[in-house]
C-alpha cells in the first residue's frame, strides 16, 4: 500500500513538474533563431505582396484551439499596422516547409522581415506584446 | 443533457474551455485512487474511467459525465459564463488517446486478472497524461499532429 501510495505520487509530482516546465517553455518568443524562408516557401504559404515590411507564417492544424488563438492575435496586429501581412498554413500540406524549419508541434508561428529572414520563432500561443515588440523593431529601426 | 449544444459559425461543436481541465482533474483523482487502492476495487474504477473515455470519444463530449458533472458545478456555484470557448476537436481527441491506453489495461484486466502489471503501467501512464493535462490544459493532438502526417508521407513514399 506504502509502496503504491509512494508510485502515484511520484507519477503525479514528475507529471506537475513536467507541466510547469512545458508552460513556462510554451510561447516563449525565440529571437535568436538563424534562417530564413526562401522566396518559393513564402509564396507556397501565400506571402507573395512584396510591399509588408514584415512577415509572419503560421503552421497550423484543422482541429487545434491553440492555432485559433494565435490566428485571433495575428489578425488584431494586422489591424494596427498596414506594413504587416500573414498567412496560416495547413502544417501537414507543408511538410517540407515543416522540416526544413524542425517543427515539430502546432502552432508554431515564424515572424520574418520583408526579405524571409527569420526575426523571431514561437510554438504555442505567444503574447500579443512580445510579437509587437518583434514587429516594432523590425519594421521601424532594422530594416533599412 | 444539454438541449441546446453551442456551435461555432461553421456549425462545429464548441465546449467551455474549462470543461476538459475540470474533466482531467476528475481523471486524475480517479486513476490515482485506483493505482493507490488496486485489486477489484482499483479495477472497478479503472473500467468505470474506461467507460466514461468510450462516452465521450464515441458519443462527445455533450454526453461526458465528467462534463456534465462541471455543467452541474457550474450552475450550483455559479461559476458564471465561459471566458473562452474551444472547439470540441482537440480534447475530444485526448479522450480517445485516454480510451485507447486504457483499453489495454482493461484487456489485460480480463485476461490476467487485476493483478496485471501491464494494466497498472497503461493506468500510471493515462494518470501522468491527466496530471499535465489538468496543469496546462494541453492540446495532445496539437503535439501528434506532424508526428502523425510524417509518418504517413514517409510510408507512402
Amino acid at each position: 500500500m506504502i509502496s503504491r501510495l509512494v508510485i502515484t505520487l511520484v507519477i503525479v509530482g514528475a507529471a506537475t513538474l513536467f507541466a510547469l516546465w512545458w508552460q513556462r517553455r510554451d510561447g516563449r518568443v525565440r529571437t535568436d533563431e538563424a534562417g530564413r524562408f526562401t522566396a518559393d516557401q513564402l509564396q507556397a504559404v501565400g506571402l507573395v505582396d512584396g510591399s509588408a515590411e514584415a512577415l509572419a507564417v503560421l503552421l497550423g492544424s484543422p482541429t487545434c484551439a491553440p492555432c485559433l488563438t494565435v490566428k485571433q492575435i495575428l489578425g488584431e496586429l494586422a489591424d494596427e499596422r498596414t506594413d504587416f501581412h500573414w498567412s496560416y498554413a495547413d502544417a501537414a500540406d507543408h511538410l517540407d516547409i515543416a522540416d526544413a524549419h524542425h517543427v515539430m508541434r502546432v502552432p508554431t508561428l515564424f515572424v520574418l522581415d520583408r526579405g524571409g529572414r527569420i526575426l523571431a520563432r514561437t510554438s504555442g500561443v505567444p503574447a500579443k506584446v512580445e510579437l509587437r515588440r518583434v514587429l516594432d523593431r523590425d519594421g521601424t529601426l532594422e530594416s533599412v | 443533457m444539454p438541449r441546446q449544444l453551442a456551435r461555432d459559425d461553421q456549425g462545429n461543436l464548441i465546449i467551455d474551455k474549462r470543461g476538459p481541465r475540470f474533466g482531467a482533474a476528475v481523471t486524475t483523482v480517479v486513476l490515482a485512487v485506483a493505482l493507490i487502492l488496486q485489486g477489484q476495487v482499483g479495477a472497478v474504477l479503472v473500467v468505470w474511467q474506461w467507460i466514461a473515455f468510450t462516452i465521450s470519444t464515441f458519443f462527445g463530449l455533450a454526453w461526458s459525465p465528467y462534463g456534465n458533472l462541471f455543467r452541474f458545478v457550474k450552475r450550483r456555484f455559479d461559476l458564471g459564463a465561459p471566458s473562452q470557448t474551444e472547439p470540441e476537436g482537440p480534447p475530444r481527441f485526448a479522450q480517445f488517446c485516454g480510451f485507447a491506453v486504457l483499453t489495454v489495461a482493461v484487456i489485460l484486466f480480463a485476461i490476467t486478472g487485476v493483478d496485471a502489471v501491464g494494466a497498472w503501467v497503461a493506468v500510471g501512464i493515462v494518470l501522468a497524461l491527466s496530471t499535465l493535462l489538468a496543469a496546462t490544459g494541453l492540446c495532445v493532438g496539437c503535439e501528434l499532429y506532424l508526428w502523425g502526417h510524417r509518418l504517413r508521407s514517409r510510408t507512402a513514399q
